[in-house]
């Protein structure tokens, strides 16, 4: 097994000398995970940009602005009353809310008062602003009115004049209760895998990491059939050297590579774009060595089972793109139905994405990942052994 | 004593429709011998050295390479053969000296002798100056050199070449000759394959001649000389084309072969030079051309190949 040892040396040394494959390996996927991490990001962050213009400047009226700001949903513009027309027009917002003169007053003396909201009838984001506003309208009305009662209640019991002191210390015993509310929505995950979906750079990252290492199948099939057909195989094969450690030591070398591969994207996910790799080194370390396997046994294989250099760009190029685009590398499997991802958990690469989101996502340890891994090694083994009994030297 | 015995080679590619491309081949090759198979293109010559150097098991017959068949134990095989493959063979994107080390190591060799015989290997090459420069960078003589020392790291004692000089300069060539040589006067036995009458007539002890898969005649180059009966050869050269003077000759009663003109310049094989030559000024009259060179000499191996197939050697 020397030979593999030195094979594996001669590849490293011809990888270091190669530059495209340097920007194939280190510098593409990088700049992959960032343009996939702003498309899948974009989903995340979306929020909604609403136009107000306060013409009444009442301690109330600022009271509401305030409570819209709160809203996730939206994102406030404060405007002149006489631009939002236009504003909304533009689409530089996708509403407008006009707070009108009078309306604390109104408030104050208890009479309704309504906000004027403008929209462009085609906006999608309209209809969704006009929730958001709602909600916020509807709980500061029940806010208004609990305090009211309250206060007439306390009026009539004790006798007590109902005025501002009285509807003011009301509405700061309502505002405490608001706080801790007596009914709410709790979300918690349900334990199933697809509870928490990978969104933003969780997804980009650890897909980039399972689409670039698969790539690099390409890499090795064509070195070999390019070895094969410059007579090196036959010229191994004369002094002595066996196809396994031929195998062998091409498949080390590949391991070496792959995993400097993700290493980079797995500093780069962590410490550029927040990515939680490092929530169980351990379980990172047996996904990212289990990947790197994958993709090298594979490749070795179609290097063995093909002799034509257009076969085996064909084949490695197909099967890495379908092992990443099925396994959920390139989308995350969640947003397709359960028995589209059943199937897809036929391929090993949707076992490696559940691990990374797994390791990411659900802080899975080491014996968590024991499972999936099980599954990608199986995948290994058979790849490797079929590789060798494959292999021929010309 | 015989150090390769080859008995009965029989190799059909993608059977059953493909080429037999070597068809019942036997010659042996003794100790301390260089022996050439001589033979034009797709003769077989590098099917017989991939069969000899264990990479292609044959549909028949065996071989013996010093002792041991390379059917049933080509690994005793392989550890005592050098083999220099027809297409270079070598990492281009590596240096001269980082291919040798690597092919050293294939060989099991290590550490202080590994570099040791690199060294001595750069300068058999005649490469010590070039040795850290990128394979890809180097000429066509060069690369074949390289070639060369990556099958002599080992001391192999068989070592065979396969067109070692196809594509190169006179001058890298003569030098590989004389490598040749001076291997052989070491003490090791080569199988070398050409198609050039020139290199297997300087090197050889003994020739085979391969055509079509099989081998027709072996034997020093004396002995081959002799199947072509008591003939001259005259070697000529005309002031013009020749091709249907060619013709002409050949009909010519004591002509038993004239090669294919090549700028003017022949060779015919005939009995008697005496009696014929005056015909052959009278035929180039006849046609308008002048004879501008003429000599008579021994028959050489090329005569052979068209004695025998009826079709030059290089066509
Ligand atoms: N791998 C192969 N598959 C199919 N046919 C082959 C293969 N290798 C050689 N042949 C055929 O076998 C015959 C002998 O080829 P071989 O290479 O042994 O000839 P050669 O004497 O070495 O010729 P050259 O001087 O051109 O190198 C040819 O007809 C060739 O086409
Ligand atoms: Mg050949």
């Amino acid at each position: 097994m020397r030979h593999a040892w030195h094979i594996t040396a001669k590849e490293l040394l011809q990888n270091r000398r190669d530059g495209l494959a340097a920007l194939f390996t280190l510098v593409l996927p990088v700049i992959f995970t960032v343009f996939l991490g702003i498309i899948f990001g974009g989903i995340e962050s979306s929020t909604l940009p609403l136009a107000i213009a306060d013409a009444d400047g009442s301690a109330a009226a600022q009271q509401l602005v305030q409570q819209l700001e709160e809203s996730p949903l939206l994102e406030l513009e404060v405007a002149e009353p006489g631009d939002i027309d236009k504003d909304v027009r533009d689409q530089k917002v996708a509403g407008g809310l006009v707070i009108p003169a009078g309306f604390g007053a109104a408030l104050d003396e208890g009479r309704p008062i309504s906000l004027t909201y403008i929209r462009v009838e085609t906006s999608s984001g309209a209809q969704s602003v006009w929730q958001a506003v709602e909600v916020v309208v509807s709980r500061s009305n029940a806010r208004l009115l609990a305090a009211r009662a309250a206060a007439e209640q306390v009026s009539i019991k004790t006798g007590r004049p109902l005025d501002d002191a009285l509807l003011a210390s009301a509405a700061s015993v309502t505002d405490a209760q608001l706080a801790a509310p007596a009914i709410t929505v709790e979300m918690t995950d349900s334990g199933s895998s697809s509870a928490t979906m990978a969104a933003g750079f969780d997804q980009s990252s650890s897909g980039s990491m399972v689409n670039w290492v698969l790539f690099s199948l390409l890499g090795i099939a064509a070195g070999v059939v390019w070895e094969r057909r410059r007579g090196l195989l036959q010229r191994l094969s004369i002094a002595g050297v066996k196809g396994r450690e031929i195998v062998g030591g091409k498949m080390l070398a590949m391991v070496i590579i792959t995993f400097l591969q993700q290493l980079l994207l797995v500093l780069v996910g962590q410490l550029v774009f927040g990515v939680d790799y490092f929530n169980s080194p351990l379980a990172l370390l047996l996904t990212m060595v289990s990947l790197s396997m994958l993709a090298a046994s594979f490749g070795l294989l179609i290097s063995a089972v093909f002799r034509s250099e257009q076969a085996v760009i064909a084949t490695t190029v197909i099967s890495a793109q379908l092992l990443a685009a099925l396994g959920g590398a390139w989308f995350p499997l969640e947003i397709t139905g359960a028995s589209f991802s059943r199937a897809a958990h036929f391929l090993p690469s949707a076992w490696v994405m559940d691990s990374l989101h797994g390791i990411i996502l659900r802080d899975w340890g080491l014996t968590r990942v024991l499972y999936p891994m099980g599954i990608v090694w199986i995948w290994i083994a058979a790849l490797f052994v079929l590789a060798v009994w494959r292999f021929r030297p010309d | 004593m015989e150090a390769i015995v080859v008995e009965g080679l029989r190799k059909q590619f993608d059977p059953p429709k493909g080429p037999v491309a070597v068809d019942t081949v036997s010659f042996q090759i003794g100790e301390g011998e260089i022996f050439s198979l001589l033979g034009p293109n797709g003769a077989g010559k590098t099917t017989t050295i991939s069969i000899l150097s264990c990479l292609l098991r044959p549909d028949g017959g065996d071989a013996r390479v010093g002792g041991f068949s390379v059917t049933r134990e080509p690994e005793k095989v392989k550890a005592l053969i050098g083999v220099v493959p027809q297409d270079i063979a070598l990492y281009e994107d590596m240096s001269g000296r980082e291919n040798l080390l690597f092919w050293g190591r294939m060989y099991g060799m290590s550490g202080a002798a590994l570099n040791k015989r690199v060294d001595e290997v750069l300068e058999l090459i005649g490469l010590v100056d070039r040795q850290k420069d990128r394979v890809d960078k180097y000429s066509g003589g060069m690369k074949r050199r390289v070639n060369i020392g990556a099958a002599l790291l080992h001391n192999p004692r068989f070592l065979y070449f396969d067109e070692p000089t196809v594509g190169i300069d006179p001058q890298s060539r003569r030098s590989i000759l004389d490598g040749v040589k001076d291997l052989n006067a070491s003490g090791v036995t080569v199988l070398y394959t050409t198609h050039y009458m020139e290199e297997a007539q300087e090197l050889s002890h003994r020739i085979g001649i391969m055509d079509k898969g099989a081998m027709i005649a072996t034997g020093t180059q004396d002995e081959l000389v002799r199947l072509v009966g008591e003939r001259t050869r005259i070697d000529l050269t005309l002031d013009r084309e020749a091709e249907t003077l060619a013709a002409r000759w050949r009909e010519l009663p004591g002509v038993s072969s004239v090669s294919a003109p090549d700028d003017g310049s022949m060779w015919l094989s005939v009995q008697d030079a005496n009696v014929l030559m005056p015909k052959l000024f009278d035929g180039a009259r006849a046609v308008g051309a002048r004879i501008i060179e003429i000599s008579l000499a021994e028959p050489n191996l090329e005569m052979v190949f068209l004695h025998l197939t009826g079709r030059a050697l290089r066509d």
